[in-house]
């Protein structure tokens, strides 16, 4: 009854979404309100057909229905209400029935929203959800059905997939990445949307930046939290390892983020139309590329999803939405075509631009090495990797200049900056960036790229504050405000500007503590006896017992932990397992991982020896890895605050005063 | 001239999709063998029966070296073929199993549930000489012409049909 | 600041990064261990997805550890370790791929980029002598921004 329920819903979904993209483009071209409202409509009703399809098939789960295949491949009897729930998520059909309802999500929300505002670019946006919308339907009424039933029903499922089942992590990186991604089609459909109406002025990049910003911000958690999955789960000690899942859910984030940063020349020059364009084409193109990569099985991956049917779908996406709106980029290019000379060379301007090329320089390696195996493959040469010496070789030296660029860009002026400016501005931070790097390397760090990393960190960070700092004073001096109060007003008033350095610090943590931990951490392998210990980095290990029993949660499950107490710059007892699940070949790792401010203690249990009750262990002291969790949580936290209503500030759909009246252009134009 | 921006089109669409589409036909899990027209690399392992077999000892028969492990699901299948192939072909091929990352115990277990072919287990200590093949994870087998040199490798669990199509490359048919 | 603080802050600074460079740097050629923990990252564990032998926990990724020790201290080059595994495994068994045009394409891209976005903004402009902004140019800049906000 449920499973027919659901794939009703999806059948009439995707009738919906063709209705509203036919009731969009008949209602644009003939002026027709009611055709229009009636495309609403339709995307609202699509939306609830899904979240019928979602619920019909959480229900299936909860309820162990196995007539339906997908709940028998990824369920069984003894899988926790939890694990059954967000296997919604957890394998192919699911998930992408999940992306449906989360893409249609951001689609109703966004029409809802301007269902009274941007009459002329609103039916096209509408149309291009609708597309997206009738795409994704097809795929599940076509070859990847959820809903597909099996019968006889076997009386038991295969479970879900040990690795997704073994961490509530799931529960929390998957969705917000899925978030994000889905979101990427707003500003994709905004872009077209101009593109045919030839209107890509201040009010549409406005539009933009904020559903940009919006699902880049989940699309920044999903990250964050993917590489805190991989490393509380994998067990091997390390949070990245350019896995093509992880690149494919990392091109679009680069793309979107030039996007972030080009808009703001863009909106202040009211330049960079063609460039705009093309980045929010990109970036969803990209994720379509990434989902397809990942889904297809045709890259080898941690968590691919098997071979399946749905590839050739999802290539055909890739070359019609390309195709597509490309081709419409490339027919419009002579009506964006940018009047304006280009900026000063020293200037904010332009170091977005050169931002954006290093960004564009990071997504073409990151794009180019995930595709480099098939690229050799088509042109009938050897089977080749590519991982994680390639991908650092090259992004490491981009990301340092891009870090660099985040301290000098903020801090120089629109328009043009003077040599004496920038000396003024960076000299004293540039001193205090090489001292911190001579320091580092007197107490004995060695390795280049942290060194590096830390001089620049302590560069831009003192650019940052200095700037702070200052404006504080100059409102403090002016209005007469405490220095604290001046510096929260000017930031509330200056949301923008102080939201993008409190992402920036976020970033500058962030990079810090990747460059540390990557380098300085240190590891060993034991095998110890019961009560015989191990030591690293001030570390002592000790084996109290091995246990075997199976998981009182999931009695299929056998759980062989070994329990160990540790002393030394933290002290207590820790469990590290390794978990035999019956439909999984090979054990699942459970790391134990002690988190202090300073380092990570992390213990992975390789083996054992059920009858002398010996354990063999990989330990690791990883140093600073929390930071980078908490460097993601500030960098989303100041993009959320960059973009937060603001009750003082007209709605940001007005029209803004026109670049070449704003007052900021008053100093290059008055040289 | 500016209408040679649509070049950019189908430079972009057509090396994209073609690049993706070859991707369909091959299996990227599937490592080909770099050994294929070389020498098989020289061991002296002790078996699970307790001698000794040195790949000397193979010279002048073809060799068919399959590495599998008790825990791994696909080599069960496998293993009636290999049962299979010793029955027929016993007379003119020297098969080798060779232990891959498990117990002699484990094996010794599974070879009492699942049939013992009566040829030779090899005990491969530390890897070594799964590293020297090349092996990236059971079940694997390399097929071997009565010259010594490797001319066919079988990623996963062969069936029959893989079976005599390999083997006819080392001169065994029917 | 005034104004010969900073380049002799800057001369200073450098001085003493030369000497903590001499003295940091140069110390030491990597020992056996060091050497043999670079191979395993630069090789892919055979029986994992993308991870390298340094990194992977997994059995073989054990043995070939065990086999760059064993290699290393029979007095192999690290060059020869690498071609040992690439004889027996292909270049699949290399995390980065050894052809130049792996490495040349993005080095080049990026380089074409960086030039082609200079070449464009110094192109139309011919540089102007006269400094543009008085220092106090950037406080009233500041202020606009800030009166722009409020006004906005």
């Amino acid at each position: 009854m449920l499973p027919t329920l659901g794939h009703v819903a999806i059948v009439i979904g995707l009738a919906a979404c063709v209705f509203a993209a036919f009731a969009f483009v008949a209602g644009a071209r003939r002026g027709d309100a009611g055709l229009l409202a009636a495309g609403r409509q339709a995307i609202y009703a699509a939306f609830g057909l899904a979240l019928i399809a979602s619920l019909a098939m959480v229900v299936s789960l909860l309820t162990h229905d196995f007539s339906v295949e997908y709940v028998a491949r990824n369920n069984a009897t003894t899988t926790p209400p939890f694990y059954s729930i967000i296997s919604l998520w957890a394998a192919l059909e699911g998930s992408i029935l999940f992306w449906t309802l989360l893409a249609l999500g951001w689609a109703g929300l966004v029409m809802y929203r301007y269902r009274d505002r941007h009459p002329a670019l609103m039916p096209w946006v509408g149309m291009t959800v609708a597309l997206v919308g009738v795409f994704l339907f097809s795929v599940m009424v076509w070859p990847g059905n959820p809903f597909t039933q099996i019968s006889p029903a076997p009386a038991e499922g295969n479970g879900p997939n040990a690795l997704l089942q073994n961490h509530p992590f799931m529960g929390l990186h998957p969705p917000l990445l899925y978030i994000g991604y889905t979101g990427l089609m707003l500003p994709f459909a905004f872009g077209i949307a101009a593109l045919i109406t030839r209107r890509t002025d201040e009010a549409w990049l406005a539009v933009v930046r904020r559903w940009t910003i919006v699902p880049w911000i989940f699309l920044s958690c999903g990250i964050v939290a993917g590489a805190w999955w991989s490393y509380e789960v994998l067990g091997w000690g390390g949070y990245w390892a350019w896995d093509p899942v992880e690149n494919a859910a990392l091109l679009p984030w680069l793309t979107a983020t030039a996007f972030i940063h080009s808009s703001m020349v863009a909106e202040r020059r009211g330049t960079l139309k063609v460039w705009s364009t093309g980045l929010v084409i990109a970036t969803f193109v990209l994720t379509i590329l990434g989902t397809f990569l990942t889904r297809s099985g045709i890259v080898q991956s941690v968590h691919s999803f098997t071979q399946s049917a749905i590839g050739p779908w999802f290539l055909g996406a890739i070359v019609i939405a390309l195709t597509a709106s490309l081709g419409l980029l490339l027919w419009r290019i002579p009506d964006l075509r940018d009047r304006d000379a280009p900026p000063n060379a020293v200037s904010r301007e332009s170091a977005f631009l050169f931002n954006n090329v290093l960004f564009l320089g990071l997504t073409f390696v990151v794009l180019f090495g995930t595709l480099m195996p098939l690229i050799f493959q088509a042109f009938g040469g050897d089977r080749i990797s590519v991982g994680t010496p390639y991908y650092n070789g090259l992004n490491v030296p981009i990301f340092a200049a891009l870090l660099f660029l985040m301290g000098v860009g903020p801090a120089l002026p629109w328009g043009r900056a003077s040599w004496r400016s920038v000396r003024e501005r960076f000299a004293l931070p540039l001193i205090l960036g090489v001292a911190a790097t001579v320091l580092a390397l007197a107490l004995g760090m060695r390795q280049v790229a942290p060194l590096a990393t830390l001089g620049l960190a302590v560069f831009v960070g003192a650019v940052m504050a200095d700037e702070i700092v200052r404006g504080a004073r100059a409102r403090g001096r002016t209005r007469n405000e405490a220095p604290p109060t001046a510096a929260w007003r000017l930031a509330t008033r200056n949301r923008r500007r102080y939201g993008g350095y409190v992402a920036h610090f976020g970033v500058l943590i962030m990079a810090i503590a990747v460059a540390i931990s990557s380098t300085m951490a240190q590891s060993t392998t034991a095998t110890l006896a019961p009560g015989q210990s191990a030591s690293l980095r001030g570390y002592t290990l000790t084996n109290d017992r091995l246990v075997v029993e199976p998981l009182p949660e999931d009695p299929r499950v056998t759980e062989t932990r070994a329990e160990m107490s540790f002393a030394g710059p933290q002290s207590g007892t820790l469990a590290t397992a390794l978990r035999d699940y019956p439909n999984s070949s090979t054990a699942i790792a459970t790391p134990a991982v002690r988190t202090a401010l300073g380092e990570d203690l992390y213990v992975t249990l390789l083996a054992s020896d059920a009858k002398t009750g010996s354990v063999t262990v990989r330990i690791f002291v990883n140093p600073m890895v929390v930071w980078i969790w908490v460097g993601g949580f500030i960098l989303a936290l100041g993009a959320a605050f960059a973009i937060w209503p603001d009750p003082r500030r007209v709605p940001v759909t007005a029209p803004a005063p026109s670049p070449a009246a704003s007052p900021a252009r008053l100093p290059a134009e008055g040289s | 001239m500016r209408r040679l921006r649509w070049l950019i089109l189908p430079l972009a669409v057509i090396p994209l999709s073609w690049v993706l589409l070859t991707g369909f036909s091959v299996n990227p899990n599937e490592v080909p063998s770099a050994l294929i027209g070389k020498p098989m690399p020289t061991f002296t392992l002790r078996t699970l029966s307790g001698s000794t077999l040195s790949s000397a000892d193979l010279a002048g028969r073809p060799v068919m070296v399959n590495f599998w492990a008790s825990w791994c699901g696909p080599c069960v299948q496998e293993h009636a073929v290999l049962l299979d192939a010793q029955r027929r072909y016993g007379d003119r091929l020297a098969i080798v199993g060779v232990i891959y990352q498990d117990s002699t115990d484990a094996a010794r277990s599974f070879l009492d549930h699942h049939g013992d072919g009566g040829y030779p287990d090899l005990l491969d200590e530390g890897s070594r000489l799964a590293l020297d093949f090349g092996v990236t994870g059971p079940p694997e087998t390399y097929f071997v012409d009565a010259m010594g040199i490797v001319r066919a490798k079988q990623w996963g669990p062969l069936d029959t049909a893989a079976l005599e199509s390999k083997l006819a490359k080392i001169g065994v048919s029917g | 600041m005034s104004r010969w603080l900073v380049p002799v802050g800057v001369a200073a600074v450098l001085a003493l990064a030369g000497v903590a460079l001499v003295n940091g740097l140069g110390v030491a050629a990597p020992t056996r261990a060091e050497q043999a923990q670079r191979l395993a990252a630069e090789l892919r564990c055979p029986d994992c997805a993308g991870l390298s032998v340094a990194e992977s926990t997994s059995a073989s990724a054990a043995a070939i550890r065990a086999e760059i020790d064993a290699q290393l201290a029979a007095g192999s080059t690290a060059d020869q370790v690498r071609r040992h595994f690439v004889e027996r495994y292909g270049e699949w068994i290399l995390l980065s791929p050894s052809a130049p045009v792996a490495w040349l394409l993005p080095v080049l891209a990026v380089l074409a980029g960086l030039l082609g976005l200079t070449i464009w903004l110094v192109r139309r402009r011919a540089p102007r002598a006269a400094p543009a902004a008085s220092p106090s140019a950037i406080d009233l800049q500041r202020v606009r921004d800030e009166a722009e906000a409020l006004d906005a």
